[in-house]
């Protein structure tokens, strides 16, 4: 791999916010004041956990939008103190499943939709239109609940699918995940996730007075492998750069938007031009950070409440954050090629294994490893998530497995979403120290 | 009131107390006449399949005084200290000397976690003392699908025991074990008769004793003395007191329902799996086997931890009143924490009705940790 780099030309200063993220940003507040529009206009609106399959919705023409991308939109707005607030005066507890009771929290707010004295919207983006329809999976014991206790709050139909384990799981899921998946997964568990599908279809169909039709979704999935062929192709290129042309600051603000928004051709056509944008950098020998010395990984969920922190190691020890799950996954997860052999089947092997991915030792682990090593990684930051049962994903393993690779970690325990628990200094302090005698000081 | 003397001094109760306070010693003694014994962790591992292999099943239960060698070096802070003791004593050797075998089924997420990790040690450290492992992947949610679904999950658990034992599990071996089952769960109901009743027989520790201890005996014999206990217990003096319905984390020890009874009060029934949710529902003997296993697990009583709101609130209203409880203990241990968006809902609606009702949430484990419980209990049974 090593022979593969190319070694790059520092640039001075760092990586401008790149167009893409502007443009993505801009996008999606457009995309909402549509979608907005179009619920007003009486349309059946989706709340999704990120987990359910929203490509069905998105053949269906179903405006939707996923409980996690909503989550950060909130902590971005800094709003989660005030839901916390919220859910306390209702007798919930305040400090349980931040990220996905945020839209629950949100629902309890009777100023969502006001606005103050100066005409601005009080709550996020001029707050959540109400659902019709609100999907999760059963993939922990509180989303059901969740869900549950928001539809009701919006007066959507509340529906929940279920969730298998793997019993087989080759260790190198992702040679298999995009065109082998009938051997990456358990027979019955794609045949019961293609069930699921079309119970979920019918569902949507009832409810909405829309016609589910394969071509559509055909269509949708065409577009999300192209979206995600040119994900892959930029996390090989920072992978093949030194200096790496972005950091994860600047491929997390740029991917996720377009993530969310899957299946579209935007989002496709977005990809591509964050490919070409992140090339010219490379090709011009542009990097974010001219003196990196050390590559980092971060493992976990975004810190959506504090982005810079990631740039905080970068001037005083050259300590770049260059992968992230986000991007990485986009490449090695989604793809599924030949979807025109069997659209659903396909669209069944990408959902049930979101999960395992990323949560299921050994898969996890030994995805991260081979990224690390993919990728030229010095050290690993991890963030483990502090109240959620469903991302206590096996730390022990995977800090084990990179550890035993030679590849320190850094693992502490933190939320993503709520700010009131995050100290930036004790956390800087913590990341200085791990860069300073564990990072510098392992042999190369 | 801790048991009290009627019930120490009757010669089946006292077997039973025996069983639930040595948990070890029958499956020890199993194995040593040759016998095979299967570990189960979660509420969802059929008992009616695993006797039919011809195997004693045995309810894994935490040690709360065990220190945590390697515990806290595998499990993240989130799983609560009750599984935490368990699963010390799934790694250190305790239940690869006590049980052949370990079932684990995903009664919650948590158990579907402690499998993956049980899994990966396996794997990945075989050097660590982990029984042969297998899991059971319920669906839980009520629809013919799932239910198709949980007839071949099953069927594979069937498999597995097979092949563990090497000797096929015949559907008349499981109609026979359920027929043990069935008779030990109708004993056991006539026990909550005694509870739930206008006159109180039975107190809520000594419930849990006469429960619990049918996790760690021969079925049989637990069928037939909790059957004799029944008659007997009829005459047992009537319990005067506050009562009380415990929902929320399970009680494998008594400690929780002594501090209630010394107050004043009796737990006349309970939703957790060390009580009365334990014996609801029977096999349905007319059913093919499988179909049967099925429709006992997956159609009982709602569990706490995979049902939605509305179902646990309908749950604990009927629950409640068929109990003629006049109060409603919230209990849970810290990180234990989906009953937690159930409670407001539950509590609005207990509220509605003038049923009074408190919540310990977050509560450490063992229970004598929390400062002041006894006092706090005291003060609401008696407020
Ligand atoms: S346990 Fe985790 S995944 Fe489940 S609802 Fe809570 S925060 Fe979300």
């Amino acid at each position: 791999m090593e022979e593969t780099k190319k070694e790059m030309p520092q640039r001075q200063g760092t990586v401008k916010k790149l167009k893409a993220t502007g443009e993505a940003s801009a996008y999606q507040k457009q995309w909402f004041q549509g979608l907005k529009a179009r619920v007003e206009a009486g349309e059946d609106f989706g709340y999704l956990n990120a987990d359910v399959p929203m490509e069905v919705l998105k053949a269906m023409d179903i405006p939707f939008v996923v409980n996690q991308w909503w989550a950060a939109i909130c902590g971005a707005k800094r709003m989660t103190k005030k839901y916390f607030g919220l859910l306390r005066d209702a007798g919930y507890r305040d400090d349980l499943c931040s990220y996905c009771a945020t839209a629950f929290a949100e629902s309890l707010d009777p100023d969502d939709h006001a606005y103050d004295a100066d005409g601005n919207p009080l709550g996020p983006w001029g707050g959540l239109p109400d659902p019709t329809i609100a999907i999760t999976r059963l993939t922990c014991d509180c989303q059901g609940k969740i869900f549950e206790l928001f539809a009701k709050n919006h007066g959507a139909d509340f529906y929940a699918m279920e969730n298998t384990q793997a019993r087989t799981f080759p260790l190198n899921w992702w040679d298999y995940a995009q065109d082998d998946w009938e051997n990456l997964y358990d027979k019955d568990r794609l045949d019961a996730a293609v069930e699921e599908l079309k119970e979920l279809i019918r569902f949507l169909e009832m409810k909405t007075g829309k016609m589910f039709d394969i071509n559509k979704l055909q269509e949708v999935m065409d577009n999300i492998n192209r979206q995600e062929v040119w994900y892959g192709k930029i996390r090989d290129l920072i992978a093949d750069t030194k200096p790496a042309p972005v950091t994860v600051v600047d491929t997390i603000n740029a991917v996720m938007p377009a993530q969310w928004q899957r299946g579209s051709e935007w989002a496709a056509d977005h990809a591509e031009r964050l490919y070409y944008e992140i090339k010219e950098l490379a090709d011009k020998g542009e990097a974010a950070v001219p003196n990196e010395k050390y590559r980092l990984m971060w493992l976990g969920r975004g810190l959506w409440h504090d982005f810079p922190f990631y740039q905080n190691f970068e001037k005083k020890y050259g300590a770049v954050f260059v992968w992230s799950m986000y991007l990485a996954m986009g490449a090695d997860a989604y793809i599924r090629n030949n979807v025109e052999a069997d659209p659903l089947r396909a669209l069944a092997a990408r959902y049930i294994g979101m999960e395992d991915f990323l949560h299921m030792p050994p898969w996890n682990a030994q995805w991260f490893l081979q990224q690390a090593r993919r990728n030229d990684i010095d050290g690993v930051v991890y963030m483990v998530p502090e109240n959620c049962m469903q991302a206590v994903e096996g730390s022990f393993f995977i800090k084990k497995t990179l550890e035993d690779a030679g590849i320190p970690v850094l693992a502490f325990n933190a939320d993503p979403v709520d700010a009131r628990k995050w100290n930036r200094d004790t956390m800087t302090g913590l990341v200085e120290d791990f860069i300073e005698n564990r990072v510098m000081k392992k042999e190369k | 009131m801790a048991i009290r003397e009627c019930a120490l001094k009757n010669q089946h109760f006292a077997r039973l107390y025996d069983a639930y306070q040595h948990r070890d010693a029958a499956a020890l003694a199993c194995k040593k006449a040759g016998g095979k014994v299967l570990a189960k962790l979660g509420f969802d591992v059929p008992d009616e399949l695993v006797l039919a292999a011809g195997l004693m099943p045995v309810q894994v239960y935490a040690d709360p005084y065990k220190e945590l060698v390697n515990t806290d070096k595998i499990l993240e802070f989130a799983f609560d200290p009750m599984v935490r003791k368990q699963f010390e004593k799934m790694i250190d050797g305790t239940y690869k000397e006590l049980a052949d075998y370990l079932a684990v089924s995903n009664s919650t997420d948590v158990f579907i976690r402690i499998f993956l990790y049980l899994r990966e040690m396996i794997r990945s450290m075989p050097e660590m003392p982990v029984p042969p492992t297998c899991f059971i992947d319920w669906l839980f949610t009520r629809n013919r699908m799932h239910q198709e679904r949980n007839e071949l999950i099953i069927g594979l658990f069937r498999k597995q025991l097979e092949e563990w034992t090497g000797k096929p599990v015949t559907d008349e071996a499981i109609k026979a074990a359920a027929e043990v089952c069935n008779a030990d769960r109708a004993a056991l109901r006539k026990i909550g008769a005694l509870r739930h009743g206008e006159e109180v027989r039975v107190s809520g520790t000594e419930a849990l004793v006469i429960i619990g201890s049918g996790f760690f005996m021969d079925k049989k014999e637990h069928a037939e003395l909790v059957e004799k206990l029944a008659e007997e217990a009829a005459e047992w003096p009537v319990i005067k007191g506050v009562r009380v319905f415990v929902t929320g984390s399970v009680h494998e020890d008594l400690k929780v329902y002594e501090m209630i009874e010394a107050a004043g009060g009796v737990v006349v029934a309970e939703d957790h799996d060390w009580g009365d949710r334990s014996y609801d529902r029977d096999y349905n003997t007319a059913y093919p086997p499988v179909r049967a296993v099925v429709d006992r697990y997956m159609l009982r009583q709602f569990s706490s931890k995979k049902a939605f709101v509305t179902q646990r609130v309908d749950a604990l209203n009927k629950e409640v009143a068929d109990a003629k409880a006049d109060a409603v203990m919230f209990y849970t241990n810290i990180y234990e924490d989906s009953a937690s968006w159930d409670y407001p809902s539950q509590k609005k609606s207990l509220d509605d009705q003038g049923i009074k009702n408190t919540c310990f949430a977050k509560m450490l484990y063992p229970a004598e940790k929390n400062e002041d419980l006894a006092a706090k209990i005291a003060e609401f049974i008696k407020g």
